[in-house]
């Protein structure tokens, strides 16, 4: 905390040494936040680069009494999130679901790895697929929680909701996810018992 | 205590928020409810999936990209800066340049009499330099030319003392000059001859006795010699 607040007011005053050090610290966390609401690495490079051009814009208006950095990042992040969803889907409308599936399948299979890498990551692309499917709500209040691990009262003021509303839009998040990956995993298996030998 | 009711306290059940009495009842449902007991093993699943599952791997380049996109090509520091504007003079073949530069520096400065310490208004005058470097040389030249001198005093006494020391060993060992016109056989002259010798002998001693410590110290010679100069 006092570290942001420290490169916080150097940025303030124009020390870009600070600025890099705040996107050394943050870049890999919104970058992933991204890449949850996405579910690809492209868009969310772009996108992660859209929320810190916004933050640096609008850096002086952050107040600390309000929260954390941390807090207002994802806010920031989050609202810019909705927008982009807002705005590409139309795009999304035309694309299938077979487009997604063919996208994971093309994906380089890691087989030269350990059996443990595959699995990772076989399981990082089905969690992927699965939040791909829920709506937007749930799937920000999951990500926050779950992948992000804020805590609920921090994910009510990035959402700007109360907190129970958080723990309800959580809670279904997750219902809805174990929903969709066990539909996932009966149409992935057969598939995958096929293709063997 | 409804499926309904079981589903919408998953999340809490599976995160430990539920007191005790609440709890209870969940897991008594739970015990005799199939369906509510696989779904809540499923979104126990999903917990453990997303906290498993690996953070994504940004770009190396991101960083930097979003640095560019924000605050431009970053300026080098003052250091930085002044580390480029020296790294030629660090090279070994200018800081060896500027070494000899140096050296020929202090040499010219020693030469001209320049106290650096005290440095005063002639002292930045070129002439000034010309004429104590000129002073110097002469003075350096003179001294050179007394020890030169000196030197030679020196070895002239020393030439002469041996010479001195010499002359009564050549008067010894020369043979007795047979007397002219006249006879070996007379022994008395003989006598007379010998004894001449040792009463030259008897003479030398004291220079014989001198000369051997004269020579043995040649700084109390050159002392001598020097005196003798002044």
């Amino acid at each position: 905390m006092d570290q942001d607040l420290d490169l916080l007011k150097r940025c303030v005053v124009g020390e870009n040494s600070a600025w890099e050090g705040l996107l050394r610290l943050y870049a890999r966390k919104t970058y992933n936040l991204c890449y949850r609401f996405t579910g690809r690495p492209d868009e969310a490079e772009d996108l992660t680069q859209e929320v810190f051009m916004k933050v640096f814009q609008t850096l002086r208006t952050y107040d600390a009494g309000q929260g954390s950095f941390s807090t207002w990042l994802h806010r920031v992040a989050r609202n810019h999130l909705v927008d982009h969803y807002r705005r590409t889907k139309r795009d999304r409308m035309t694309s299938s679901i077979e487009d997604d599936l063919v996208r994971i399948e093309e994906k380089p299979s890691p087989g030269a790895g350990p059996t443990g890498r595959v699995e990772a990551r076989e399981r990082k692309e089905l969690l992927q697929q699965g939040l791909d499917k829920l709506s937007p709500d749930l799937r920000e209040a999951v990500i926050l929680r779950d992948l992000q691990d804020l805590d609920y009262e921090e994910i009510a003021q990035v959402l700007g909701v109360p907190q129970g509303t958080v723990k309800s839009r959580i809670n279904r998040g997750r219902l809805e996810l174990a929903r969709v990956l066990k539909r996932m995993e009966v149409v992935r298996g057969p598939a995958k018992a096929g293709s063997e030998p | 205590m409804t499926h309904l009711e079981i589903e919408n306290l998953a999340s809490d059940y599976l995160e430990g928020f539920l007191d005790p009495a609440s709890r209870a009842v969940v897991e008594t449902h739970l015990a005799e409810c199939s369906p509510c007991r696989e779904l809540v093993g499923e979104v126990r699943h999903v917990l453990e999936l997303c906290r498993s599952a690996e953070e994504a791997e940004p770009a190396p380049w991101l960083v930097s990209k979003i640095l560019l996109a924000t605050v431009g090509e970053r300026k080098p520091t003052l250091l930085e800066q002044l580390a480029t504007y020296f790294r030629p003079v660090l090279k070994p073949r200018v800081a060896y340049s500027i070494a000899m530069a140096v050296f020929a520096f202090s040499i010219i400065v020693n030469a001209a009499g320049l106290n650096l310490r005290n440095l005063r208004f002639e002292d930045l005058n070129p002439r000034t330099w010309i004429f104590r470097a000129d002073r110097s040389w002469h003075l350096a030249l003179a001294r050179g030319e007394k020890f030169y001198y000196d030197l030679r005093l020196v070895i002239e006494i020393e030439s002469r003392l041996r010479q001195l020391r010499g002359q009564p060993q050549d008067q010894e060992e020369a043979p007795p000059r047979p007397p002219a016109g006249g006879s070996t056989q007379g022994t008395p002259s003989g006598q007379t001859q010998l004894a001449s010798t040792e009463g030259s002998r008897i003479e030398a001693p004291p220079l014989g006795k001198r000369a051997p410590s004269a020579v043995g110290r040649p700084t109390a010679l050159t002392g001598a010699g020097r005196s003798l100069i002044q």
